[in-house]
């Protein structure tokens, strides 16, 4: 105690922390990052899955940058998968890096696969913004993919997914956080993006909606644009309408969605929809006189009203809910039945669109 | 200065993220966690006013230099001991949920053991540092991470993913019987008055009113930000799935511009100091009151004693304790902090009433 005073013993104790072993941390060169993860139903094989995992490989050179290794392998569930894979690449396995899932379609169209979904947000290293896209036509496929321009690998969807790179109105990208919140909530289903492979480009514009185990509906590329109204997250679109002989093609730049559930007392129940847009005339087949713009805002108004109306009956038609209508009904009612209520109600009420269209602009011409 | 006591009861309602706060209350969502919220904001701020209103009486003393000449021995036993254990449970429990999630999300390689000695390490530092200077400290902490944890906050309410309606669908079950174990861990929230019982030396003037007025509004903001916040994102009927639900939250949100994208590190850095400064904070208080109850001049010898020991609890705990068992003791725990906490205030208050008449 007399030897050294206070602060010698802090310094002591402070010092013996070096003493402590480090094998704690691998270097950056002993890890093999992962970028993206792809899960396939395992073709002539007894075992059920097959995991590809996508390799970002560093290159000394700038030439290729995105060039990958993707090693893949069949196995029963994810763990099992990733520890095999673990064994047939000298590095550690690293997935702090992995920011896109790819199931394949055939996984999404089975029946239970929770496991899987759960496997990546229990695991602590993946990350819960990594995106989730449905793969066509197979994760592998998607994976190999090599589009040109990629600056690293994977890099190309992350931007088609996020909202970094382009814009459109056919992608609903989704977060594996958010996928698994909604494949819990009661009153709201999980959509997830399609991935089509091409040759050195992907292709995203369709969507699959789940019920709580599995894919029941995709819809097409219009159907998606109009759900994406719905839901009110992209709001730069288009939207084409044929009044006579004249096509018109307006950019909107304002898309706001307002729903409302009515349940009146001895009455049918129904849902009303208001959709509000607001755009810039894009093109024209003939000369549109402004003074005549109002008769094409109704023609819009009518034709977006059949649009939305028909999407919503053939989501309800199919027993899915992605917008949440179910959840809005439970959570504007106080009793504790209103979930068991709402099932009862949704297959049969009818939906009241009305959508208000204005013209603001029409671009640099009349 | 009144600030000093802000810091203080602000810096409860920080660290109940990593006292499985909003986990115990999100557990209870439908079976009366909103209202335990709105009873355990009266019960906090009333224990808040009592307190205050006491311990002023005795301007920069704390708990020890007030009872030195007391005759009631049991009643400084009662309060010495009894928050000495308490507090000192309190800074345990925190460390070791932490240690947990170092462990987990940004070093798993590495033994916990030598984590925690670098707690250990830099606690034991601060801990035998006057109380002035712990203050100080703690000053400068909430300094460097306030704004970082606000933006944080900013980012989650803004977020496209939060979703209103599964928060209004926990809020639907307002009316629900409130349960004792989510007022407990309410009340937490608002416990940082105690810390007045070492800290009021530093405290000069009176604590004035519109103190607890700001208490109460940070009270509710906090409570009802931890409790749901991890429900907009993760559902009500899914948030109970996780273990950290602020954790898993913040992992959820994305900044697309920055160098950092992943939220979760900017969080566990932020929560790094205040766990760090939380710990020491109580584990101080301990420490002090410990010295309070020896009646001669502490030496040397005994106060390596009483932090050999303090090691050697949460080397145990670390050992033995692992999330699923800590997140059950805690439960208990919160119960009977909060029937300490009454008591204590109960007692003390009477006990000055009748000193000072």
């Amino acid at each position: 105690m007399k030897l050294f005073g206070k602060w010698g013993w802090m310094v002591i104790i402070l010092l013996s922390i070096f003493l402590l072993n480090g094998c704690g941390f691998k270097d950056i060169d002993k890890r093999f990052f992962v970028v993206s993860i792809g899960v396939d139903i395992a073709k002539n094989s007894p075992k059920k899955y097959l995991v590809s995992l996508k390799f970002a490989v560093p290159s000394p050179s700038k030439d290729n940058p995105n060039e990958f290794a993707i090693v893949s392998e069949s196995a029963d569930s994810m763990s099992e998968a990733v520890r095999i894979i673990k064994t047939k690449v000298d590095k550690e396995v690293d997935f702090s890096h992995a920011k896109v899932i790819v199931l394949s379609e055939d996984v999404v169209k089975e029946k239970g696969n929770a496991g899987i979904y759960y496997w990546f947000s229990r695991r602590r290293d993946i990350q819960g913004i990594a995106w989730t896209a449905i793969a066509k036509p197979s994760a592998l496929a998607v994976l190999k993919v090599n589009p040109k321009g990629e600056s690293m690998p994977s890099n190309a969807l992350l931007l088609s997914l996020g909202k970094e790179g382009s814009e459109t109105p056919y992608v609903i990208s989704e977060f594996i956080f958010d996928m698994k919140y909604k494949l819990i909530e009661r009153g709201i289903d999980p959509i997830l993006p399609i991935i089509e492979a091409k040759k050195d480009h992907f292709e995203i514009n369709t969507v699959g909606l789940f019920n709580k185990s599995r894919m029941m509906l995709t819809l097409n590329p219009e159907e998606t644009k109009i759900l994406n109204f719905l839901r009110g997250r992209e709001e730069k679109s288009a939207s084409k309408v044929t009044k006579g002989n004249t096509t018109i093609v307006i950019d909107t730049h304002k898309v706001k969605t307002k729903y409302k559930i009515h349940t009146p007392r001895g009455k049918a129940p129904f849902i009303k929809v208001n959709v509000s847009v607001e755009g810039t005339l894009e093109e024209a087949t003939r000369r549109v006189p402004n003074e005549n713009l109002s008769t094409y805002e109704k023609a819009t108004e009518k034709s977006l009203n059949r649009e939305v109306e028909k999407v919503l009956v053939k989501i309800q038609k199919a027993n899915l809910d992605p917008i949440g209508f179910g959840l809005r009904y439970r959570s504007r009612h106080f009793n504790n039945d209103d979930w068991e209520q709402w099932k009862r109600i949704y297959p049969a009420i009818t939906f009241k669109v009305k959508t208000k269209v204005q013209i603001a602009d029409t671009g640099l011409i009349e | 200065m009144n600030r000093y006591y802000l810091y203080l009861v602000l810096l409860n309602m920080l660290a109940n993220v990593i006292i499985f706060v909003p986990k115990i209350l999100i557990e209870y969502r439908y079976k009366g966690a909103v209202m335990g919220i709105l009873i355990a904001v009266p019960i906090g701020i009333v224990l808040n006013y009592f307190y205050t209103k006491t311990i002023t009486k005795f301007p920069e003393q704390g708990l020890p230099e007030i009872t030195a000449d007391s005759k009631h021995r049991w009643l400084k036993i009662l309060h010495l001991g009894g928050f000495q254990i308490i507090w000192f449970s309190a800074g345990l429990i925190t460390l070791i949920g932490f240690i947990d999630i170092l462990s987990r999300f940004v070093n798993p390689e590495m033994p916990k053991l030598s984590l925690l000695a670098i707690y250990l390490a830099a606690i034991f530092l601060i801990i035998q540092l006057p109380t002035d200077r712990v203050m100080y400290i703690l000053e400068i902490v909430l300094f460097l991470n306030l704004p970082l944890i606000g933006f944080i906050i900013f980012k989650a309410f803004t977020n496209e993913f939060l979703s209103w309606d599964s928060i209004l669908e926990v809020g639907t079950h307002i009316f629900e019987r409130p349960s004792l174990k989510s007022i407990a861990a309410a009340t937490y929230c608002f416990s940082g008055y105690a810390n007045l019982i070492i800290f009021n030396r530093v405290i000069k003037g009176k604590l004035k009113n519109w103190n607890l007025i700001v208490i109460f509004f940070l009270g509710l903001v906090n409570l009802f930000t931890t409790f749901l916040i991890p429900i907009g994102f993760h559902g009500s009927d899914g948030a109970q799935q996780y273990l950290y639900p602020w954790i898993s939250t913040s992992d959820s949100l994305r900044l697309t511009y920055s160098p950092i994208e992943r939220v979760i590190f900017l969080f566990l850095m932020f929560y790094m100091s205040i766990t760090l400064i939380s710990v020491s904070v109580h584990w101080h208080i301990a420490f002090e009151l410990l010295k309070g109850t020896f009646k001669e001049k502490v030496s040397n010898k005994k106060n390596w004693l009483v932090l050999a020991s303090f090691a050697g609890c949460s080397i145990v705990g670390v050992i033995f304790l692992n999330a699923l068992l800590l997140d059950k003791l805690t439960v208990y725990w919160m119960i009977v902090r909060l029937g300490f906490e009454i008591i204590l205030v109960g007692s003390f208050f009477f006990w000055a009433r009748r000193r000072t008449t």
